[in-house]
């Protein structure tokens, strides 16, 4: 509900604003100085998750942890180094999880 | 209505084309469409100075086209625009001596009584120079530039109550001076 006097300052308001200005060779000037855009590039981030998921790897390649975590996985029994392994997978997975949430988030 | 949401759409279809193809005759097109308004709310924020509005417009559109992919579509492409002219201003105002765009308090002294000129024009503009500088800014962006009270938030980074609560105090101020302004009138009449 607008009240008379409500609509007489927005009227006033509105009488006192000029508008949009005219364009006079301003965005010619814009566009004269307007630097090449730069792409960002993936290549460095795919590089970086390979190299991570390599090294990582190799470190638990030759544990006996990862061994002995999985071969009790695989036979159905929740061993200490089996859970150990579980929860290092949901860590992991919550920690992709958050990431891809925030990147999304600042797009 | 319709209006608008046809301008979004050309505007959404230009942002993709400048995205996607480096287009920046695309770029070009949004510049134009959408610099008139921009460089007004400048020339606004910063009370007339056309030279300094144009320098911040610049500013302001120079880094729309670097930001360009950040531009979500969840607001309108000129509200987005006038968010980042709004915070060009803010930071120009903290290096230089213009009066601070995002004072959100320093209550303004007491509305002048009834003016006794007979120029509603002139004396109007005085008065809104006699309010907070956040009821102007807020009152500039809801009212002059058309945007709603969601819009002004965005722009001006402001909680919505906090913009309405602006918007509702200015109106007022400038309601009891109107009211004041047009018994002097009355009065200048009958004399």
């Amino acid at each position: 509900m607008s009240h008379p006097h409500d609509d007489a300052i927005e009227a006033l308001l509105r009488k006192q604003f000029d508008g949009p200005v005219r364009d006079e060779g301003f965005s010619e000037r814009v566009m004269q100085r307007l630097p090449p855009r730069h792409q960002r590039m993936a290549w460095p981030l795919w590089a970086g998750v390979v190299a991570g998921t390599a090294a990582c790897w190799l470190s638990l390649m030759f544990s006996p942890l990862l061994h002995a975590g999985w071969r009790d996985w695989v036979s159905g029994e929740l061993s200490a180094p089996a859970m150990t392994l579980l929860l290092a997978l949901a860590a992991m997975s919550l920690l992709a999880s958050w990431w891809s949430v925030a990147e999304a988030d600042d797009r | 209505m319709a209006d608008s949401a046809a301008e979004a759409r050309i505007d959404q279809s230009l942002v993709a084309r400048a995205l996607l193809g480096n287009d920046r005759r695309a770029f070009e097109q949004l510049l134009r469409r959408h610099q008139g308004i921009v460089r007004a709310q400048l020339r606004r924020l910063l009370h007339g100075d056309e030279a300094a509005a144009d320098d911040l417009a610049q500013e302001a559109f120079l880094l729309a086209w670097r930001k360009l992919d950040q531009f979500r579509g969840e607001a309108k492409f000129s509200t987005w625009l006038y968010r980042i002219a709004y915070s060009c201003f803010l930071q120009a105002s903290r290096k230089r001596s213009w009066p601070a765009g995002d004072a959100d308090e320093g209550e303004a002294e007491q509305l002048p009584a009834a003016p006794h000129s007979v120029d509603l024009q002139v004396d109007f503009e005085r008065a809104m120079r006699q309010l907070s500088t956040a009821e102007q800014t807020v009152l500039l962006h809801c009212v002059q530039l058309s945007l709603s009270h969601e819009e002004a938030a965005f722009v001006l980074a402001m909680p919505l109550g906090t913009v309405k609560t602006h918007a509702t105090r200015g109106k007022a101020k400038l309601k009891a001076w109107l009211a004041a302004w047009n018994e002097t009138a009355t009065e200048e009449q009958t004399s």
